[in-house]
């Protein structure tokens, strides 16, 4: 099975991860400002449970000093603490890592998460 | 062509300052104490001598710790034994102004000895180029300095000992860094007096006994700088900022920068000026000295070693002459891959100080 379907009730708020499994592949749903992402529960480091890191706001440098990026924008692996943007994936320490991502869709009051790659 | 960047050059004692000293000034380093003024020295004693026995004489030897060498044996023993086509000149003693407790004091002394190196050495020796001392437990002051001495040509960057109150990435030292960065200096960071004087011991495991141990520890404190102004972002928010390494061995930073990237990964929410893993920094900013040159005995395991620190692009050729653990110029190439040998020797010391090609030529 390539799809797995979520009542749109139960999809995450900002700041929380829910699990589901597609498949045999397990997947972490997320929300980050409004939009729903979904990626492989497994850190491209060294294979930890990704979803079990908590979701964050990433401290960045400004001009004047630290600030705030997206709000619940990033994932923080539990084991070796790497950051990850929710939205592309991306590692905000190594270019050459991205976290899998999956297809997510709302089709009437579901949610649903294929093994297919996304559009972007 | 030779560029050698660590040689050592000193005061017989430190009354040879007094001409270049304010009244005031002249007054405490002649009357303080029973003799005059001494500066904080090692705890340890080299057990048979800081500096080459065959270029000194013994029966002319003073109280000093560090012997006096005249820039006629500079000449003779260095300069033109080894066709050294420039030299650039680090302290010996004056590196103890910055750990000394009066930082205004400290200031004092740092622009008579720059003054003083410009007058007896610099101007005296067209192979020489010097580093400002500058007391670095008062980076105002140190600023001011750099600002004095920094635009003439004699002088081609600033000096900073391993030993330090505070490490130099912490943002008490901006003023210091900014007036290099905008005299476009490089800051050499330099064993010594780890462990003397405000500086804390040498190591968290406490002060080692023996000068045999001081000495495999001595780049304690550059290393602790050396990771201090990585992580503190000095290469951002200085963009021409420049450091060598000098004397603190090259193998251990291949290590240190192994844990940094790493730490770097996990802890980069703490440190977010640091835009890019730290050793990328390295690569455009950092130098380092190549003595003491570490040597196992297959050469081959050194090269393996160091690798990752891309060393015929960082590699700097230095002597630590009069010293006594000087690295001779052919003997440290020849332990170096033929391909690096040119950039070692003259090329990268030539861009990382800015050398005019004209003093090279």
């Amino acid at each position: 099975m390539r799809e797995a379907r979520l009542p749109l009730a139960e999809a995450p708020r900002e700041g929380d991860v829910v699990l589901l499994d597609v498949g045999t592949q397990r997947v972490g749903l997320y929300r980050v400002e409004g939009t729903l992402y979904a990626l492989a529960n497994r850190c491209p480091h060294r294979g930890a449970p990704l979803c079990a890191g908590k979701v964050a706001t990433p401290i960045v440098a400004g001009a004047d000093g630290l600030e705030l990026g997206r709000e619940h924008s990033i994932v923080r692996c539990p084991w070796h603490k790497w950051e990850f943007e929710i939205a592309t994936g991306r590692s905000l320490v190594d270019d050459r890592l991205r976290v899998r991502r999956y297809a997510v869709r709302v089709e009437d009051d579901a949610v649903v998460v294929s093994l297919d790659r996304p559009w972007a | 062509m030779l560029v050698d960047c660590d040689i050592h050059v000193g005061y017989e004692t430190l009354a040879d300052l007094l001409p270049y000293l304010d009244p005031p000034t002249r007054e405490l380093v002649r009357h303080s104490g029973s003799n005059g003024l001494v500066m904080p020295s090692y705890p340890w004693n080299h057990p048979t001598g800081w500096i080459r026995q065959d270029l000194y004489d013994r029966r002319e030897s003073h109280e000093s710790n560090f012997e006096f060498m005249s820039l006629d044996v500079l000449r003779e023993r260095h300069l033109d034994a080894y066709d050294v086509t420039l030299g650039i000149v680090e302290p010996d003693e004056a590196a103890a102004f910055s750990i000394i407790p009066n930082a205004q004091l400290a200031a004092r002394l740092c622009s008579a000895y720059n003054d003083w190196l410009l007058e007896r050495w610099l101007e005296e020796e067209p192979r020489l180029r010097g580093m400002i001392v500058v007391p670095a437990q008062y980076p105002e002051a140190a600023a001011r300095e750099i600002e004095r001495v920094g635009g003439r040509d004699e002088f081609v960057g600033v000096f900073l000992p391993g030993a330090a109150r505070i490490p130099y990435g912490n943002p008490t030292y901006d003023p210091l860094w900014a007036a290099a960065n905008e005299l476009g200096l490089p800051v050499a960071v330099h064993t010594h007096y780890e462990g003397v004087g405000i500086a804390p011991p040498i190591t968290a495991a406490g002060m080692p006994d023996t000068y045999a141990e001081y000495h495999t520890l001595c780049g304690s404190g550059m290393y602790g700088h050396f990771v201090s102004i990585l992580c503190h972002g000095i290469f951002e928010r200085f963009p021409d900022t420049r450091v060598a390494m000098v004397e603190g061995g090259l193998v251990p930073f291949v290590g240190l920068l192994w844990r940094l990237d790493t730490n770097w990964k996990a802890c980069r929410s703490e440190i977010p000026w640091c835009r890019r893993r730290p050793s990328e920094y390295v690569w455009d900013h950092v130098r380092f000295a190549t003595q003491p040159l570490e040597s196992p005995d297959d050469p081959a395991q050194l090269i393996a070693a160091i690798e990752f620190l891309r060393p015929a692009e960082t590699l700097m050729y230095a002597s630590d002459f009069p010293h006594w653990d000087f690295d001779e110029p052919e003997q440290t190439l020849r332990q170096l891959p033929e391909a690096w040998r040119e950039n070692v020797a003259s090329r990268n010391a030539q861009q990382f100080f800015r050398l005019p090609a004209l003093a090279v030529a």
